[in-house]
C-alpha cells in the first residue's frame, strides 16, 4: 500500500490511514463525526455483561453459602428466589449468562480476526446484543411448562 | 521498559506481560463457553430444587468439580476483565493501582469462599458455622 485509502469500496471494514511510520492502520473514530453503530452496541454491553457477571457470581457464592449454612438458611434463600422479585433476578441472571455467552462468543471470533467485515460484524453483533432475552424467555417459559417453577 | 522495541514479522510485541494477559483472558473466556453451556442447563435443573435434591446433585462427583472449575476460570477472567476496564477508565496512578488492588482482592475472596463451600457440599459435610470442625 503506497499511499492511504480513503475510499471505503476499496476499504471496506474500516477506513485506513498511514502512520508516520509506515504501517497502514485503522483510523480512530472521532466521537463527532461517528454514527452509531450495532458493534459499539455489542463492545459496550460485553462490558456491561461482565460487570452484571460479577455481580451474579456474588450472588451464586451466597447460594452457595446458604447451602454450606444448611437447610433453614437455603429454605430462606428458595422462598426469596421464588418471590416475584426473586423471579426477576432469575430471569436477570439467564440473561447475563446467555449474554455472556453469545457476546463472548462474538469476542472470541473477532479476536481471531474473523468476522470484522460489516455484515458479518453486524450479524454477530445483532445476535450478541438482541439474542439473550429471547433465549432467557423460552428458559423461563420451558421452567414454567415443566411445572418446575411457579409464580 | 528497558531495551530495545522488539519485533515479530514486522509487528511490535508486548514489551511487558500485556499480551501475555491478553491470551490468558481469552483462553478462559474460551472455557467459560463449554461452562457457561453447562451452568445454564444446570441452573434449569436446580431451579426451584429443595435442601435435598441440590444436595443430591453435588454428591455426583462431576459436578463440584465442573462448579469449582467454572469458579476459578470464572473469577480469573474477572479479575483480568476488570483490570482492562479500570485501565481504559481510570488514570491516575493511585487511584489505578487501589482499585486492581481490590478487584483482586475480591475474586481472590470469592473464588476461595466458592472452593470453601463446595469443597464441604461435595463430602457431605455437617452445615456450617456448627459443622466447621467436622
Amino acid at each position: 500500500m503506497s499511499s492511504a485509502s480513503n475510499d471505503p469500496v476499496d476499504d471496506p471494514s474500516a477506513r485506513i490511514v498511514l502512520q508516520p511510520n509506515g504501517r497502514p492502520r485503522p483510523l480512530s473514530p472521532h466521537l463527532q463525526i461517528w454514527r452509531w453503530h450495532v458493534t459499539m452496541t455489542a463492545s459496550i454491553l460485553f462490558r456491561v455483561t461482565i460487570g452484571a457477571a460479577s455481580g451474579a457470581a456474588v450472588l451464586v457464592v451466597g447460594w452457595l453459602a446458604a447451602l454450606a449454612f444448611g437447610p433453614d438458611a437455603y429454605a430462606g434463600v428458595l422462598a426469596f428466589m421464588g418471590s416475584p422479585f426473586g423471579l426477576f433476578i432469575g430471569f436477570g441472571l439467564t440473561v447475563v449468562l446467555f449474554s455472556l455467552l453469545l457476546n463472548g462468543g462474538r469476542h472470541l471470533i473477532n479476536d481471531t480476526g474473523a468476522a470484522l467485515r460489516i455484515k458479518p460484524a453486524d450479524l454477530l453483533s445483532n445476535i450478541s446484543v438482541w439474542g439473550p432475552v429471547p433465549l432467557a424467555v423460552l428458559f423461563w417459559v420451558l421452567l414454567f411448562v415443566s411445572g418446575r417453577v411457579s409464580l | 521498559m528497558s531495551g530495545a522495541a522488539r519485533f515479530r514479522n514486522g509487528v511490535k510485541i508486548s514489551e511487558r506481560h500485556g499480551a501475555g494477559e491478553w491470551a490468558t483472558e481469552k483462553v478462559a473466556l474460551l472455557i467459560l463457553m463449554p461452562l457457561g453451556v453447562w451452568a445454564a442447563s444446570t441452573g434449569f435443573t436446580l431451579a426451584g430444587a429443595g435442601y435435598e435434591a441440590v444436595t443430591g446433585w453435588f454428591a455426583n462427583p462431576l459436578n463440584p468439580i465442573l462448579l469449582s472449575v467454572t469458579a476459578l476460570v470464572f473469577f480469573g477472567f474477572a479479575s483480568l476483565a476488570w483490570k482492562v476496564i479500570i485501565e481504559d477508565y481510570i488514570h491516575k496512578p493511585g487511584s489505578k493501582t487501589a482499585l486492581l488492588a481490590l478487584v483482586n482482592l475480591i475474586c481472590l475472596v470469592l473464588a476461595a469462599a466458592s472452593i470453601f463451600f463446595i469443597v464441604r457440599l461435595a463430602l457431605g459435610s455437617a452445615p456450617l458455622p456448627a459443622g466447621l470442625g467436622a
